[in-house]
């Protein structure tokens, strides 16, 4: 029995069994696939021909209560939508992948992100060597430190006071007496 | 003994493989490849399964590809 239904050509065997073709110039082999495996649960399927040219799909049903050409309808319409599908999955690629990139990259906290990391817990307010000030602090911090020597400075003994004495004495001339 | 001939061009013969692999527990199966077809037969066939086995088989396979 063959059946002219719109763009599908139904070739009804038998109860349990029917055939149609599918034009692989519209409907891609990929999309074939995945509509099959959409309808695995419910009936088998067997496809054959050439993928260039026409692809037969036999559909065998599962239970043998019929209803293939109902099936084969709901074929048709899934093949539609896979073909959609494939071709938004196709235009949508490189945001696609940007999206999941941008997710990945942010997932794995790479060596910069530490490096930064490993900065911003340093204590860099400590400042040991004294970078961050400016000359006139530094300046006016010598100043301070140097008048603290000479406040504490350890007390001279008696005998280099008493040499520092005689430096400052007037030196006495020897012919006079 | 049944048999099933696979296009070459539609089915690929790894998943076959796989499958074989996958129903070995039910029947002694060998995969060919003949010229531009894949035979697969199936010899020994658990008396249980014997109706299906090749519909399964192929549907299997077809799952596979999807």
């Amino acid at each position: 029995m063959k059946k002219e239904k719109g763009f599908a050509v139904l070739l009804k065997k038998n109860d349990n069994l029917l055939e149609f073709k599918i034009n692989p110039k519209i409907y891609t082999l990929n999309a074939i696939y995945k509509t099959a495996y959409f309808f695995l649960d419910k009936v088998y399927i067997f496809l054959d021909g050439d993928p260039k040219k026409e692809i037969k799909v036999t559909m065998k049903s599962k239970s043998g209560m019929g209803e293939l050409e109902k099936v084969a309808s709901e074929f048709y319409n899934e093949l539609l939508n896979q073909l959609l599908r494939e071709k938004v999955s196709y235009t949508n690629a490189k945001v696609r992948e940007f999206i999941v990139a941008k997710a990945l990259y942010n997932a794995v906290p790479n060596e910069v992100d530490e490096l930064l990391k490993e900065v911003e817990e340093e204590d860099w307010q400590e400042d040991p060597l004294g970078i961050a000030k400016t000359w006139e602090e530094q300046q006016a911090e010598k100043g301070e430190k140097s008048k603290k020597s000479k406040k504490s400075r350890p007390s001279l003994t008696p005998s280099l006071k008493l040499r520092s004495t005689k430096k400052l004495r007037p030196m006495k001339k020897k012919g006079k007496k | 003994m049944e048999t099933i001939d696979f296009n070459k061009k539609i089915y690929c013969i790894d998943n076959i493989k796989k499958t074989a692999e996958e129903f070995k527990n039910l029947s002694d199966i060998s995969v060919k490849e003949i010229g531009g077809k894949i035979k697969v037969t199936f010899d020994k066939i658990d008396p249980e399964y014997k109706d299906v086995i090749k519909d399964e088989f192929a549907n299997f396979v077809l799952g596979l590809m999807g």
